[in-house]
């Protein structure tokens, strides 16, 4: 495979020439949710930490823990610098015209400082990204707590230099036997398991799909590696760039039993397709550490049609980042045998 | 072997078992579950079934080959592949005429390789709550995929009680201990969580010869 090699190194793989997002699950990148609640002027501000206290006694706002109770109304000068949330409008009496006596039980808050009621928006769920957070914020101040990992992957920001020109490494790998396989007829797609802690190539595969419809380049990744441990269980001695690193048992003497790899857990996966619903799949079941691919694929199975490694109801969860080499994977789509052979006449 | 007509848009004469084939493929699939079971192994059987014959019979082998995706349909599915090979059959042709008979609903996995091959009709016992792709988890079977292969047909709930009896009496005998106490609702639950668990990533059963 090295006279190919050479094509993806230099400048033609830069680093500087891509950017990996990460793709979110859905509840992290879904538009932010609106309900409406009524909401009141504090016309006495001494008030404030009275009517809060009562408030949340006769009226919590259950389920709406992260929105602030009071806010701040900004530079309007007006005359009321504070608002307050009364209550939930699902909450509320259905009228067209609702003044505060309405709102409230005739016990338990005196309406002292409490002007008449207006109805706002305020944001149904907590926010889980930064982007949610400003979205959210705008129409009503809300607590967040960021995981400054995701806000740093959505600015395109998590991997410094170094590491992109090691993932670039990877993928230039990925795209040299994904051209590989299409020299041999196969469809254009290569994939590369990396293992992060040694930063060790431990396979490497193409789509064998014209041979066997089954084998596209993710499962013969997964098979490779499970040769690299000693298992596997099909033969690719045909295909010479797709192989695997076999492992060095005990390097140092002490290596305990818990060390040992088991399938892929931990393992970086790079592959220069969006995988489709099989292949994610199985990348769960492999207990998969990360995956990185190049370019979208029309039924992928991690962004487009699903997100198979943040489904609540499975039992592995992983993340995904997109666009590693993005321009030069989606060149690959030109290469190789067209999509539609694979399907039946 | 009886075909009626099917649902299926995008193949003239679509292939579908009739009911007296599903029950007797499926008897069959559940003579492997009860043998696996009486040999310690995980109580699921799988076949593939084209022109009355059995071209594929798979059982879990993800253990011996360190390889997660060796489900007993993977396994199967490799058979007929090799079956059309050595026979010089095309596949397409052989997939779109095959049924899957098994006795616990196709992983979300498996249900994609399904649809990639063109298998029309999958028939099942027991819902796999945990990986199930014909609906239990993800509803791949029907799902808008043009680039997956072709939509497939599921006959679900085939003695389904049955199925899960098996995989629970499987995982008792797997763990003498974890039954004693019947007041133990967190094992029972727990116990229902592994199932499917061991089902699909653990251990193998062996093939009966009656079904050959």
């Amino acid at each position: 495979m090295e006279p190919q090699t050479k094509r993806w190194k230099g400048s033609a793989c830069d680093a500087d020439s891509w950017v990996a997002f990460p793709v979110l699950s859905d509840q992290q990148s879904q538009d932010v949710e609106l309900v409406e609640a009524f909401a009141a002027p504090i016309v006495d501000k001494k008030e404030t930490s009275r009517l809060l206290r009562e408030l949340n006694a006769v009226r919590p706002l259950n389920g709406l823990q992260h929105v602030k109770r009071v806010r701040a109304v900004r530079g309007s000068g007006g005359p009321h610098p504070l608002e307050v949330l009364v209550c939930l409008v699902s909450d509320a009496p259905d009228l067209k015209v609702v003044s505060i006596d309405d709102l409230l039980p005739p016990d338990g808050v005196q309406r002292d400082g409490l002007g008449e009621p207006f109805v706002v928006k305020v944001p149904a769920r907590p926010p889980l990204t930064r982007p949610q957070f400003e979205l959210a914020s705008k129409h009503w101040p809300t607590s967040f707590h960021e995981d400054k990992q995701v806000t740093v992957a959505l600015r395109g920001e998590l991997f410094g230099p170094l590491r992109k020109a090691r993932m670039s490494a990877y993928m230039a790998a990925a795209l040299t036997a994904a051209e590989t396989g299409a020299a041999l007829g196969m469809e254009a797609v290569g994939a590369v398991a990396v293992d992060p802690a040694s930063e060790r190539i431990v396979a490497v595969g193409h789509d064998c799909s014209g041979d066997r419809p089954l084998h596209h380049a993710v499962m013969v990744c997964i098979d490779l590696v499970a040769q690299s441990q000693g298992g596997g269980c099909y033969s690719f001695d045909r295909y010479p760039a797709c192989r695997f690193t076999p492992q060095t048992s005990g390097t140092f003497g002490g290596t305990e039993a818990s060390s040992q790899p088991y399938i892929c857990t931990g393992y970086d996966l790079y592959v220069t397709r969006e995988p489709c619903v099989m292949c994610a799949m199985a990348l769960v079941h492999s207990r998969i550490g990360r995956v990185f691919y190049g370019t979208s694929s029309a039924d992928g199975a991690m962004g487009t049609k699903y997100k198979i490694h943040s489904k609540k109801d499975l039992n592995h969860h992983f993340e995904v980042y997109k666009g590693v080499l993005g321009k030069q994977c989606e060149e690959l789509g030109g290469l190789g045998r067209p999509r539609q052979k694979t399907r039946a006449h | 072997m009886g075909t009626e007509e099917g649902r299926k848009a995008d193949s003239e004469e679509s292939f579908y078992p009739s009911e007296k084939d599903i029950e007797k493929w499926m008897s069959c699939a559940f003579d492997m579950a009860k043998d696996a079971l009486q040999n310690g192994e995980v109580p699921v059987g799988c076949l593939m079934v084209y022109a009355d014959e059995v071209v594929g019979k798979g059982r879990n082998e993800v253990n011996e080959t360190k390889n997660a995706t060796r489900h007993a349909e993977m396994v199967a599915l490799d058979q007929l592949l090799d079956w059309c090979r050595r026979g010089n059959l095309e596949v397409s042709g052989v997939c779109q005429q095959t049924a899957l008979y098994v006795t616990v609903e196709p992983c979300v996995m498996c249900a994609a390789a399904l649809r990639l091959l063109h298998i029309p009709v999958v028939a099942y016992g027991c819902r796999n709550e945990r990986f199930g792709g014909c609906g239990s988890v993800l509803d791949v079977s029907s799902a808008h995929l043009p680039e997956t292969g072709t939509a497939f047909k599921c006959v679900p709930g085939h003695r389904a009680e049955e199925a899960v009896e098996m995989l629970k009496s499987f995982y008792k005998q797997e763990n003498p201990n974890g039954d004693q106490n019947s007041s133990l609702l967190l094992i029972s639950i727990l116990r229902v969580c592994l199932i499917f668990h061991l089902v699909l990533s653990l251990k193998h059963f062996s093939t009966p010869s009656s079904c050959t």
